[in-house]
């Protein structure tokens, strides 16, 4: 095993130290307090104001306390590493319920990882023998016995691809280019799944699914299963390390095999292959003038919003910016640089909608909260299975805002996300269609790849 | 002072006066408060945290610790660093009064404003902007838009309106004060049941400007009515840069000294030297030789002005009065002539520094991990000695030499803020600010320059050292609100 909960806070010390409590990190916009908007809006949870800065994180609205916005959890890790404060299941019960989005970290002016310092404070507690929460000990014994959370069984992982007549992609020997499709698109949301493969289909990919393939681990890296959340790491690497490039569909997976893995492997080893969403790759098709989308009668004139999940959106932009600044000498001169390659990195599947919105037909709407400064669907770090009504509330003020904007349908590029904002449209009648982009393509057959050749 | 550690009897007192949602003596939470940065470096962990929402609950929460002998520290937001929190132990009870976090009243007739406590200038800055636009509070500029209006009344600080109109203590009208002996009392013309916040000088001898700047050390507040001011739409910034402090001084001096239709005009006029572009920065990330930033069009020192006008035709008045008096003031009387010159602004840079709330200050931890702001009052003539003396401290104790400066009521006053950037994982660092702040404060009380926003080890001491008569009668005033101490004696070491 390669780091401990404990290393990993002890590493980031100095991060911790630098927070000054300021509390920025509570509101999207935090820097713009006069930011237009579009005025205030009562939804299923409440009356919210889209204007301005405007409160942002969803443990914190929940609970209310200091401890559950993100600067209290800062000063929770710093009480650890002064011995001013010991690992309790007070301390567990306060650092759980966070959805580690990751809207703190990118409101800090500071630079503060704060998603890091919070997984590794959760790590630290779990290895110093607090129990994990019910609810989580279920999760990591089902992924210990079956290597996934959801109690599926192994050999019906890829029974969506029979089903769906794409068999012959599973353990497609000669393919050097895999999909890892990641538990929630296998046994939950296998329209993800389908329409994922489909379209790698559509666009002349010889793909491979592994039948090795098991939990990415990103539920555990999050609440802190650390040794769980390694083992699986271990089964994939070896599962996948023949293959040059792994394309994905879920924004977790996506996030824990790019940006978790290196992290928590030995200090000389290196992911054996090149990662890419579906989505980016189809953004890249379009923008090369590769593929076109046809028009399509029952999706013209629809309001289609788009949210950013935090694992492909702000997690990827976080971290280039540490990567960036890292490798930075005068950054000042760089941090130009570094907000527009942010900026285009949340651009990218923009011009997919936007592609849509051109070739199809549909009115691709911002909500207020995008990018950046975008607001969870409540569904990640351990949430949804841990605290439910909390996580499919927060799923639930999503959907107001996309509500306020008057969306038609909702789309995301996450299965997870998907789930946990299907639920609240369907629980709090929100009276939405929730979808993901490429499902989009695929269910209403938009893709028109006439000029692949 | 000794004061009681509150135990569980005492959180079930707290609970059925607040209700079991919002009181605690969780470990995980009370921690969360703690906070050593910005304005101090050492405080404590509340034993109980509670979250009121009406006068009546404080009044008895106030009513119980007062009998028990438990400490009390009220916070806003908890944005003062260090000074959020308790520092004295045992801790106490900390009252969190973020809930109370109504916009009251806006007459614009009268031209003010009634908050509660967890009002923050964000908040009330983006209801201005919406509903008033014509009008505007006096956020204090650099604080983070989480900071309160209450907080930064109680703290006296500095706002965006400070320069033109004077010390932000007189931007506040009335309040309404819980005492520890369970009163409640409204100062100035609100002493009387159905007067405006209109005056603030009520009822003969004025007890709201005895509770300015007490900053949590004699009662709680409850509401306060806040001064708004015209938000005209004709704005800009005016930049000179020099190479010393003294020219810096003394061409604002001349400038603030017009009064009439020039310096009223020039809302916030704050400069500073060329560190404070260069921490905002982390240290190994940046060019730390002065010619880089020479070639960046950035002076040694400078000072920024910026104005706000009715007209264009008045903005444009403002505008060229003061490059023609920074020209005078170069050809004529300046110490180093071929160094002042104005700074041209990108739109961009002048639409950024017109900004407010805005988060300016916040990344001077990035340079290492941590800042402190160690902030002193002088006369406006004054700050230059203060900041040749206070930047050769900071080089000789190894940190960036970084000085803001600011113009309090048209160069009446200077508010004079070294930012201390070093490494708080450190207990090196740590005590090497400690003994420069302890040499500086001698050094500075020698010359009778004040110490704003004290801390209760080194300046406090030192400055009731010289102050003694003073500090009499401030403690025999607090026995009056708070006759068994309770309300904790924070930065003010009261007692
Ligand atoms: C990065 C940064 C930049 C800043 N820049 C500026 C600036 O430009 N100008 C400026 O003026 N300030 C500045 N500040 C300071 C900040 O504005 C003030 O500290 C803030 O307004 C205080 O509000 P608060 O609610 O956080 O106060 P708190 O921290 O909650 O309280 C401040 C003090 O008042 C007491 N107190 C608070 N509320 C009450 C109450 N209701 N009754 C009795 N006592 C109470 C507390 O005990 C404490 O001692 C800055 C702070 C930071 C962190
Ligand atoms: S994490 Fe950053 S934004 Fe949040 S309180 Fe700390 S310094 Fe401020
Ligand atoms: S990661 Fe998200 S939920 Fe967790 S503290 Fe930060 S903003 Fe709140």
């Amino acid at each position: 095993m390669a780091k401990t909960g404990m290393e990993r806070l002890k590493e980031l010390k100095k991060e911790i130290y630098k927070c000054i409590h300021c509390k920025a990190c509570r509101f999207a916009y935090s820097g713009e307090p006069s930011r237009a908007g579009i005025g205030e809006f009562t939804g299923k949870q409440g009356t919210v104001l889209y204007e301005g800065m405007i409160d942002a994180c969803p443990a914190g609205i929940e609970y209310g306390w200091e401890a559950f916005w993100n600067a209290g959890k800062i000063w929770i890790a710093r009480s650890i590493l002064s011995g001013d404060l010991e690992f309790s299941d007070e301390v567990r019960d306060v650092i759980m319920p966070c959805i580690t989005c990751g809207q703190c970290s990118a409101q800090c002016e500071n630079k503060i990882p704060t998603v890091d310092i919070i997984e590794s404070l959760r790590a630290a507690c779990i290895e110093s023998g607090v129990p994990m929460i019910e609810k989580h000990q279920l999760v990591d014994r089902l992924v210990k016995e079956l290597n996934n959370p959801y109690g599926g069984k192994a050999e019906e992982r890829f029974k969506w691809a029979k089903d769906a007549g794409l068999g012959k992609y599973i353990n497609n020997k000669n393919a050097k280019v895999g999909y890892y499709v990641g538990c929630t698109a296998s046994y939950r949301q296998v329209e993800v799944a389908v329409a994922t493969a489909k379209i790698f289909e559509q666009l002349g990919i010889d793909f491979t699914l592994i039948e090795e393939e098991v939990c990415c681990g990103s539920p555990f890296f999050r609440v802190g299963a650390v040794d769980t959340a390694q083992e699986l790491m271990k089964k994939n690497l070896e599962a996948f390390k023949n293959l040059d490039m792994v394309y994905f569909s879920c924004a977790g997976c996506y996030r824990t095999i790019t940006i978790d893995y290196p992290k928590w492997m030995a200090e000389d080893e290196k992911l054996p292959f090149k990662t890419m969403h579906a989505f980016e790759l189809v953004s890249k098709l379009i923008t090369e003038g590769k593929i076109e989308f046809k028009p399509n009668k029952e999706l013209k004139g629809k309001v289609v919003t788009y949210h950013d999940p935090c694992h492909t959106g702000r997690h990827f932009a976080l971290e280039m910016e540490q990567e960036m600044i890292k490798n930075s000498k005068n950054l000042m001169f760089d941090m130009r640089k570094i907000n527009k390659a942010i900026d285009e990195w949340f651009e990218i599947p923009r011009v997919i909608l936007r592609k849509l919105e051109e070739d199809v037909g549909i009115k691709f709407t911002e909500m207020y909260r995008i990018k950046n400064n975008s607001m969870c669907c409540g569904a990640g770090g351990g949430v949804r299975a841990g605290y439910p009504d909390f996580s499919l509330r927060t799923a639930s003020l999503r959907c107001d805002e996309a509500n306020a904007i008057k969306a038609d349908i909702l789309t995301t590029e996450c299965p997870f996300c998907w789930r946990n904002l299907s639920d609240a449209n369907d629980q709090y009648n929100h009276g939405m269609q929730v979808m993901g982009v490429l499902e989009m393509i695929s269910k209403y057959n938009l893709l028109d790849t006439s000029n692949l050749k | 002072m000794s004061y009681k550690l509150p135990d569980d009897k005492d959180l079930d007192a707290m609970i059925g006066i607040v209700g079991k949602e919002y009181a605690t003596n969780n470990k995980a939470i009370t921690a969360s408060y703690l906070s050593k940065s910005v304005m101090g470096l050492e405080s404590q962990i509340p034993d109980i945290v509670v979250r009121p929402k009406y006068i009546e609950e404080i009044r008895k929460i106030l009513l119980y610790c007062s009998a028990e002998k438990i400490a009390v520290s009220p916070i806003s937001a908890g944005l003062s660093g260090g000074f959020a929190c308790p520092t004295i132990k045992p801790a106490g009870v900390m009252l969190d009064l973020g809930r109370m976090n109504r916009i009251i009243e806006v007459d614009t007739e009268n031209r003010y404003v009634v908050v509660e406590p967890g009002v923050t200038i964000g908040e009330l800055w983006a209801y201005m902007h919406k509903n008033y636009p014509e009008w505007a509070p006096p956020v204090p500029d650099g604080a983070p838009p989480a900071s309160t209006v209450m907080g930064d009344a109680i703290d006296r600080g500095f706002s965006l309106y400070t320069s033109s109109v004077g010390p932000q203590g007189d931007n506040f009208m009335c309040g309404e004060i819980v005492f520890p002996n369970g009163d409640i009392v409204r100062t100035g013309s609100w002493a009387l049941p159905f007067a405006k916040p209109f005056y603030k000088y009520g009822l003969g001898p004025d007890i709201w400007s005895f509770l300015m700047g007490s900053q949590g050390t004699l009662g709680v507040m409850t509401k306060v009515a806040v001064k708004i001011y015209p938000h005209p739409k004709f704005k800009t910034v005016v930049v000179w840069g020099m190479s010393n402090p003294e020219d810096m001084q003394n061409l604002t001096l001349e400038i603030g000294k017009q009064e009439f239709g020039i310096a009223h005009n020039t809302v916030m006029v704050q400069g500073g030297n060329y560190p404070l572009v260069m921490t905002r920065w982390p240290k190994d990330k940046v060019p730390h030789d002065y010619e880089f930033y020479e070639q960046l069009g950035i002076s040694k020192w400078w000072m920024n002005w910026e104005c706000w006008a009715q007209t264009q035709e008045e903005l444009d008045y403002v505008v060229n009065r003061i490059n023609k008096m920074a020209e005078d003031f170069k050809k004529n009387r300046a110490k180093d002539p071929d160094s002042i010159k104005p700074q041209e602004l990108h739109p961009k840079q002048i639409a950024s520094r017109l900004k407010k709330p805005n988060k300016i200050a916040v990344p001077y931890a990035f340079w290492e991990a941590g800042f402190l702001f160690i902030t002193f009052y002088t006369p406006w003539n004054e700050c230059a000695h203060f900041a040749e003396m206070y930047t050769a401290a900071m080089e000789k104790y190894g940190f960036p030499p970084v000085m803001w400066i600011a113009s309090i009521e048209r160069c009446r006053q200077a508010i004079c803020m070294p930012i201390i950037c070093f490494d708080s994982s450190k207990q090196s660092d740590l005590e090497k600010v400690q003994d420069m702040n302890r040499e500086t404060t001698e050094y500075a009380l020698k010359q009778g320059w004040l110490n704003y926003r004290p801390d209760p080890y080194i300046h406090a001491p030192l400055t009731y050292s010289q102050a003694g008569m003073y500090w009499k009668y401030l403690r025999m005033m607090k026995k009056t609100f708070d006759p068994n101490m309770i309300m904790h004696p924070g930065r003010l070491a009261l007692p």
